[in-house]
């Protein structure tokens, strides 16, 4: 294994970072946004306004993708001179979250951000706080009726399989009786049925493909690892796999390695660092990755910042802020891995 | 006023006449009958694989995934099975094995290595047994809840080390004892970790003192307490035991996912308990048996892997997974009243 | 008698647990507006008889009439249904509910079938405890508020809720003052003249004398004696069927002078504990067997058990051999060379579900086992022949020990310490469902053991028992030892006189 100093080493020191309490994160804000805040502009523009006081109400960052969000958004809201981030502490406890953004109107700040832990769940806050004068951003896990957000702004799971099985569909289109296995993430999950129906729609244009089997697993490396290695025993011959999710993408890797197969093209879901760090790489099966962007939560706060100081988005015509914002979920291979490197969280 | 002679728990036992002469046979019968369903129960799910999927299902390499796959809960269980013997029940044991491993693949633990790793694992998962222990035995808390709040605090301290993230292992001398290349003779390292643990659970529970005084304890606390038996040092030292299997387990864990999750070992606490009640371990305690339980993990795992094979989906492994718990404790339950 | 036939009749009433004859072809009639009571020590089979009648448990043989018409009771509801209800003694009350809530349980007054109406179930709960005189008990207040008296109470109005026939009581009178047992006997005194039919079990003579109509007396399972006149039948008689012979027993010669001029092996100093025995002194030598008599309630129990370091003195020292046991530490004890026998068998000194061998051994372990490591072999040995010793029966080691009767099972106990090596060995009632043929031997097993040089302290409410057994005799009345004598001076009349004083005796 010694041949992959470099990756691993890369690896190693992305999980000095992780070792947040030793070491306090002290790369953590680095490795975030100021690159890929530099690159974009900020929505309405970078000079001083208005003092605006964003409330921020999260889960609980119980996995990478989410703490990347609370990274983002903690990150994106230092930029500004003008913006006051008052954040809770994340909960995955419906009714705690409900307290804490109570809490938050109570405090009357000028703009709410909310990712519920459960969109449906949580409605009743958003409209409560519309209703205060509270224009409430709500990302990524929608509430039930657009009364209870001033402007949506999340991820594409339908489009994220969509573009998976786009890009394996381009790869593969030469291959006759191509067979692509699928590797879910948890079933019980809304956003995992979206996934898979994205891909199953996108793989339809390929005729000389076949999706031979599916796995769900449970975003977790354990279950990754240990329902790649039964995909694997079970499929002697494949030539592509989609894996919603890169966390669990670090198991399946591991199985993968583990029976010593080579003979497929990966494609992961989200865009974890080591996701990207791998494609970089290219010398494992893991070609692409499809986008699920914890950048997100930047936009909402230039999108939270333009609301409070009454601006619209640079770039466009209108003067108001779009109601809904549907993140493209952009296919990262080796090509363009470079310019998403700054993004990929742990 | 008491009543001297209530009946002994456990429907089993049904009022049988003074000292009936062939009584062991019935005795030693039933405990085969036990294990001898649970094997046909194995046997019969090995005949289901072989015909749904007789090239993938009976091959040497799946032989080794199914045994690779349940040795971690296989340890764990082990541990189990001696906690629950004693009347005990340890809800922990995901966490610790969450914490273990994630404590052993901090950047700062890696840095020792494997020793640092192994080490590590091993003393997280005695440190939060000595915190179980020392509550139930000597703080006098119910079991239940001692564990439940160790399982709260272990998952929150995994989640505050790793911050959600992954810890990946950069250790090689770990990462290659779960590579095809470290198979002693066809067998997986895991796999011979999880048979050694079985084998010392076996003669441990079946051979020593500290086994009888764990049947003991569980049997009967009251009348251990009385015939002499440190009843305290004992369940101190199960907990002990439990947290020890916890440590092993996240070892081999980290060598199978090449990495350190606060996520690891979700609902183990479950599924060792479930596997080792199959087995025919007494959840009210004072029966126990390691041969059962590890039966009970490889069916589970068996069925798992017949369902992924055959490409069934999570929903239906789960109604059959319920469906088969419910029906090999009801086979038993037949066997041992009718033998 | 009435022309009619009596309210309940149970006839031949036999429930065996394994290991033991509980009820032994019990007869048992009650007419209705009567109040019968039902005496007999601990483990006589007054708890199993009741629990047969409210149905919870079945008999093995027998039959039941109920008002001439033969019924089984399949359940406790199947009971109540008839208008037959129990008050146990450990009240079956739950603490977290309301009175009101406690007296409907299970027959809530509803609406549309199940949405209780509260109002209406308070008001007929207020109305029960006007009539039992306690109108004070808020039907709003939860159970556990209420001191233990109140709580009877509740329980008595649960009882009254359904339309009852007879109710049985299991010794109410254990937890009240004496006002409140005046009360007690008022609310018998009003349900009996309406007919309704009263089964009182109690310990306490004079309160049978007051309220009861007959008498019922129960021993090792069988009834002695059966509708006996309540008021007229002397106490003596009364006390004698209790605890008195119905067997000639077969007691093992006595040695001539046991232990004497020897230093003794057990030595109590002024022990005592709060509220259960004050501070007493005790010596038993090697070879003399020591006998404590006393009733339900007198802390003879207590003692063997805080001798034996399962409960802490407040007061005083065990001196083994000249040596004394750190206080409170039953492993200091056994260490010392202190065996015990409990009371309670099955729940203090048996692993049910294991081998004869595994019981006897349980506290020799150590001596089979190299590192931990136990040699069966060996152990299989040691316990045979320590049961061969003993004459248990079956002459095989390996059976369940559940499969043994009662008497084999006390075998398996004293096999332990035999094994153990002890040297003192303290039995708390050693006959305590034992099938009475089965106790001559144990009794010769006994005094053999003390004939080897063992010190024997011996508890036990049959005094028959403790005069033939013992050497020495310890009186206790309510936790204080009254009198000390050698047993030969002793009779059963001097002992029951001791035991009861007090209470009035004929």
């Amino acid at each position: 294994m010694t041949q992959l100093p470099t990756r691993r080493g890369l690896l190693f020191g992305t999980a000095a970072v992780s070792a947040g309490v030793l070491l306090a994160g002290c790369t953590s804000n680095e490795s975030g946004d100021d690159g890929q805040a530099a690159d974009n502009q900020p929505a309405a523009d970078d000079q001083p306004g208005k003092q605006v006081t964003i409330g921020f109400a999260g889960p609980q960052a119980d996995h990478g993708w989410l703490n990347a969000i609370n990274e983002n958004a903690k990150s994106r809201a230092e930029k500004y001179e003008d913006v006051t981030l008052e954040i809770t502490e994340g909960s995955n406890d419906t009714a705690a979250q409900i307290g804490q953004i109570e809490t938050l109107i109570n405090k009357k700040v000028d703009v709410l951000v909310i990712l519920p832990a459960d969109g449906k769940a949580l409605t009743q806050s958003g409209l409560k706080a519309m209703r205060a004068g509270i224009p409430v951003i709500n990302l990524d896990r929608i509430f039930n009726t657009p009364q209870a957000y001033r402007c949506w702004i999340g991820g594409d799971n339908y489009g994220m399989g969509l573009n998976a099985g786009h890009y394996i569909g381009e790869q593969l289109k030469d291959k006759p009786n191509a067979r692509v296995i699928e590797l879910a993430g948890l079933d019980n999950l809304e956003l995992t049925q979206q996934r898979t129906q994205g891909f199953d729609d996108a793989l339809k244009n390929y005729p000389n493909i076949r999706k031979v089997a599916r796995q769900a697993a449970e975003f977790t490396v354990e279950s990754g690892q240990a329902k790649m290695a039964q995909l694997l025993q079970a499929q002697s011959q494949f030539d592509a796999l989609w894996n919603h999710d890169d966390d669990q993408g670090v198991g399946a890797l591991r199985a993968i390695e583990q029976a010593g197969r080579d003979d497929f093209l990966m494609v992961g879901g989200a865009g974890a660092l080591s996701a990207f760090q791998a494609i970089k790489q290219d010398d494992g099966v893991l070609k692409a990755t499809v986008l699920y962007p914890p950048t997100m939560a930047a936009s909402a706060i230039d999108l939270a910042r333009a609301l409070g100081q009454a601006k619209g988005i640079g770039g466009l015509a209108e003067y108001e802020i779009p109601a809904s914002i549907t993140l493209y979920s952009a296919v990262v291979d080796k090509n363009n891995v470079d310019q998403y490197m700054s993004t990929g969280f742990e | 006023m008491t009543q001297p002679v209530s009946p002994p728990r456990g429907s089993a036992d049904k009022v049988r006449p003074a000292a009936e002469a062939p009584a062991w046979r019935g005795l030693m019968a039933r405990a085969d009958v036990r294990t001898l369903s649970l094997l046909g129960v194995l046997a019969a799910l090995i005949v289901i694989g072989g015909i749904t999927k007789p090239d993938e299902f009976l091959d040497t390499r799946n032989l080794q995934l199914v045994l690779t796959q349940a040795s971690v809960i296989g340890v764990v269980t082990v541990g189990m099975t001696f906690v629950i013997t004693s009347g005990g029940i340890d809800l922990s044991v995901g966490a610790i094995v969450a914490l273990a491993s994630v404590w052993a693949t901090t950047v700062a633990t890696q840095e020792y290595g494997f020793g640092g790793i192994l080490f590590t694992s091993v003393l997280v998962g005695l440190g939060c047994g000595l915190v179980n222990g020392l509550l139930i035995a000597y703080g006098g808390m119910v079991p239940f809840i001692a564990t439940l709040a160790m399982l709260a605090s272990a998952r929150g301290l995994a989640l505050q080390i790793t911050d959600g993230r992954t810890q990946i292992v950069t250790v090689d001398g770990v990462l290659d004892l779960g590579e095809r290349d470290a198979y002693v003779l066809g067998v997986p390292p895991l796999v011979l970790v999880f048979a050694v643990v079985t084998i010392i659970g076996w003669l441990l529970l079946n051979r020593t003192t500290f086994g009888r005084r764990t049947v003991a304890v569980g049997g009967n606390a009251e009348a251990a307490r009385l015939a002499g038996i440190d009843v305290r040092r004992q369940r101190l030292y199960l907990y002990l035991l439990s947290g020890l299997c916890c440590g092993i387990a996240a070892f081999l864990l980290i060598i199978l996912s090449g990495s350190g999750q606060n996520t690891n070992g979700n609902l183990y606490e479950l599924d060792a308990i479930a596997a080792a009640i199959i087995g025919g371990t007494l959840l009210s305690g004072g029966r126990g048996t390691i041969v059962g339980s590890v039966l009970g993990v490889l069916i589970f795992t068996t069925i798992t892997n017949i369902f992924a094979l055959n490409n069934l989906q999570s929903d239906v492994q789960q109604i059959a997974k319920g469906a088969i718990i419910v029906a090999a404790v009801l086979v038993q339950r037949r066997t041992a009243s009718t033998t | 008698m009435a022309p009619e036939p009596p309210l309940l009749s149970m006839s031949g009433i036999t429930k065996s647990f394994p290991g033991v004859r509980a009820l032994d072809g019990v007869d048992l009639d009650v007419q209705a507006g009567e109040v019968h009571c039902l005496l007999g020590q601990n483990g006589a089979g007054k708890s199993t008889l009741i629990k047969v009648l409210a149905g919870a448990h079945q008999p093995d043989t027998g039959t039941i009439h109920w008002r001439g018409e033969p019924v089984t009771l399949r359940s406790p509801i199947a009971a109540m249904r008839l208008g037959i209800a129990t008050i146990y003694q450990e009240l079956d009350l739950v603490e977290h509910l309301s009175v009101a809530e406690n007296v409907h349980l299970g027959h809530e007054p509803t609406a549309a079938g199940f949405v209780v109406r509260r109002r209406t179930a308070k008001e007929s709960t207020a109305h029960l405890l006007k009539r039992l005189g306690h109108p004070e008990i808020d039907p709003g207040r939860l159970v556990g508020e209420l001191s233990a008296a109140q709580q009877q109470i509740v329980s008595m109005a649960r009882a009254l809720s359904h339309d009852v026939r007879l109710i049985v009581m299991d010794e109410p009178s254990a937890a009240l003052d004496p006002d409140e047992v005046d009360n007690l006997f008022r609310i018998v005194g009003d349900l009996t003249a309406d007919g309704v039919a009263v089964v009182y079990i109690s310990h306490r003579l004079e309160e049978i004398r007051r309220i009861g109509d007959r008498v019922t007396v129960l021993k090792d399972g069988r009834a002695v004696a059966g509708g006996l006149p309540a008021k007229s039948t002397p106490t003596r008689d009364v006390v004698a069927l209790m605890t008195g012979r119905n067997v000639e027993y077969v007691f093992p010669e006595r040695p001539a002078a046991p232990g004497q001029g020897e230093q003794p092996l057990l030595h109590v100093r002024g022990l005592a504990r709060d509220g259960e025995f004050e501070p007493f002194d005790l010596t038993v030598r090697p070879g003399e067997i020591v006998g404590l008599a006393g009733l339900v309630g007198s802390g003879r129990s207590e003692i063997l058990e805080t001798i034996y370091g399962a409960r802490k003195p407040s007061a005083g020292q065990v001196v083994v051999a000249g040596r004394p046991l750190k206080p409170g530490s039953v492993r200091a004890a056994v260490r010392a060379g202190l065996g015990l026998a409990p009371e309670e068998r099955k729940a203090q000194a048996l692993l049910m579900l294991e081998s004869v061998t595994r019981n006897v051994s349980i506290s020799s372990m150590s001596r089979f086992a190299k590192a931990g490591w136990i040699d069966r072999g060996a152990e299989l040995g040691a316990a045979r022949a320590a049961t061969r010793e003993l004459s248990l029966r079956p002459d095989n080691p390996s059976v369940p020990i559940r499969t043994l009767s009662g008497g084999n099972q006390q075998k398996a106990v004293l096999a332990r310490w035999l094994l153990r090596g002890c040297r003192v060995l303290l039995l708390d009632e050693p006959t305590r469902g034992v099938d009475v043929g089965a106790r001559a031997e144990l009794y010769a097993v006994v005094r053999r053991l003390a004939d080897e040089g063992l010190a024997v302290l011996l508890v036990s409410s049959e005094v028959p028992e403790v005069l033939g057994l013992a050497d020495r005799v310890l009186v206790l009345r309510e936790g204080r030892v009254v009198h000390t004598a050698p047993a030969q001076e002793l009779d059963e009349h001097r002992v029951l006189d001791l035991v009861m004083e007090g209470s009035p005796a004929s």
